[in-house]
């Protein structure tokens, strides 16, 4: 007769947390599955040890609303990584683009265009996470400088990226001499 | 015609049905869906080309998610439950929380289909596809330019993690980066590059490219990406093969764009309430098959 086995569910987070000890990644976990997110503590590859061998690994996509969640719990840590060698750092690059009477700026894969006389927000394009057209319906005819930041009301990377697009926005609007 | 995808309604619970347009909205078993950015966008899309076409509208499966991924969970195991009893023709997978896991017993539910289930995926699913290793496993993906490069970069599970040499691509470096992703076996059978050029290619072959009307705001526009999803799909559905669904959504979609005079302003139901006066103009030239594209005798 063959035995029963209750299968585990499995996880593939792509994104691992580190902590400065074990201390910390044990309350991590804890605030983090109270929040409803799914994690594992795991033992981080070598090549990604910073001062201990204990880590949690999450869906890297979520990764600002667990930050958000570490931070708003006194949950210290050190960083978010990707799991893949050679891609640990988030892109950076950022590109503006004239329309005449609208800008469009693109961070990643998250565009944001705004109209160059009010200010206001006029798209946001890009994406795939759920949280994209939730920001895009928070953030439309929004002046630059009164916009609720994807960084505070989104989950994602694809949040993250568009609050740096947002950033470079007001940059420009600023820089513009506008206020 | 199956679509998934979440909405930007917090607390939206699961809802499956058939699709209806109402005024600027979506209704599905009487709850409202807004035609914005998203999966509302490319349910409409869908829905203007079907009805064109006098096809049936599409099923839908949709949940309300704002990015903590509650409807999206929602979604995959009701599909993973459900979806070989549906057996859909085509299937379409959109917005959800990329969840690599959660994709690949969808994958497997899909093969368990009584019939073989044409797969189309964009947004958040094409990155859990892709991350998770599933790629082939689909036939069509709709990437856009910075897409294009996630899915070249085999290590990337994410499009905000791309090499920065990939992600420096401008379109003119698109085949290189498609044959990148069809060498790492990170592409569906045929992917649509939506871009200032548009790519079709069919198991890494470039087949066509679609260039015109030039309409560059379209890339401003939320929800433009989304609605050439649905627009493939819709084509799929109405027979057409692959690659000439593709060249026909990039094209309607672009004229639509141009009906419109889009700016970056624009918002993406200006650009759908389009679609059914560029059918009616250029669809019968575009596919051949115009006894059964709804133009009145």
């Amino acid at each position: 007769m063959a035995f029963l086995r209750r299968k585990k569910p499995s996880f593939e987070g792509g994104g691992l947390v580190l902590f400065e000890d074990v201390e910390d990644a044990m309350r991590a976990e804890k605030v983090l599955r109270k929040a409803d997110y799914t994690v594992r503590l795991v033992a981080p590859p070598p090549e990604l040890r910073a001062g201990c061998d204990l880590a949690l690994e999450v869906n890297l996509v979520e990764r600002p609303g667990i930050e958000r969640a570490l931070r708003e719990n006194d949950a210290p840590y050190v960083r978010v990584v990707p799991l893949t060698a050679g891609t640990s750092r988030l892109l950076e690059i950022v590109k503006a683009t004239d329309f005449g009477e609208q800008v469009m700026v693109r961070a990643g894969n998250m565009k944001l265009s705004f109209d160059k006389k009010s200010g206001t927000i006029v798209n946001v394009s890009g994406g795939g996470c759920p949280d994209i057209p939730y920001l895009h319906s928070e953030l439309i005819d929004r002046k630059l400088t009164e916009a609720p930041r994807p960084t505070d009301i989104g989950f994602t990377l694809c949040g993250l990226m568009l609050d740096r697009a947002l950033e470079e926005c007001l940059v420009l609007w600023q820089g513009g001499g506008q206020r | 015609m199956l679509i998934a995808g979440t909405v930007p309604i917090r607390d939206f619970p699961l809802t499956v049905g058939r699709v209806a347009a109402e005024g600027e909205d979506l209704v599905v078993d009487g709850r409202r869906i807004p035609c914005a950015q998203g999966t509302g966008a490319m349910i409409s899309a869908a829905l203007a080309a079907v009805d064109y076409l006098k096809l049936e509208a599409p099923q839908v499966v949709v949940a309300g998610d704002i990015g903590q991924g509650k409807g999206s969970r929602e979604i995959y195991e009701y599909l993973i439950q459900k979806v070989s009893d549906i057996s859909p023709q085509v299937m379409v997978l959109h917005y959800c929380l990329p969840i690599m896991a959660l994709m690949r017993r969808l994958c497997e539910s899909i093969q368990r289909c009584p019939r073989k289930v044409l797969t189309i995926a964009d947004a958040g699913s094409m990155y859990a596809a892709k991350a998770a290793g599933l790629a082939p496993c689909f036939d069509v993906f709709t990437p856009d330019a910075s897409e294009m490069a996630f899915l070249a970069d085999p290590d990337a599970t994410h499009p905000a993690y791309v090499a920065r040499h990939l992600f420096d691509a401008d379109t003119n470096r698109t085949p290189e980066l498609v044959a990148a992703a069809y060498q790492h076996k990170n592409a569906a059978r045929l992917l649509l590059v939506k871009g200032a050029t548009d790519y079709v290619v069919d198991g890494g072959d470039i087949v066509a490219t679609v260039a015109e009307p030039n309409v560059p705001a379209l890339e401003a526009v939320g929800g433009t990406g989304d609605t050439i999803t649905g627009l493939v799909a819709a084509f799929v559905y109405a027979g057409l093969e692959l690659h000439e669904a593709a060249i026909i959504a990039a094209r309607s979609n672009r004229m639509a764009g141009k009906f419109a005079q889009a700016t970056p302003a624009t918002r993406v139901r200006q650009i759908i309430s389009q679609f059914q006066a560029v059918f009616k103009e250029y669809l019968c030239q575009w596919s051949g098959v115009c006894y059964a594209i709804g133009e009145q005798q």
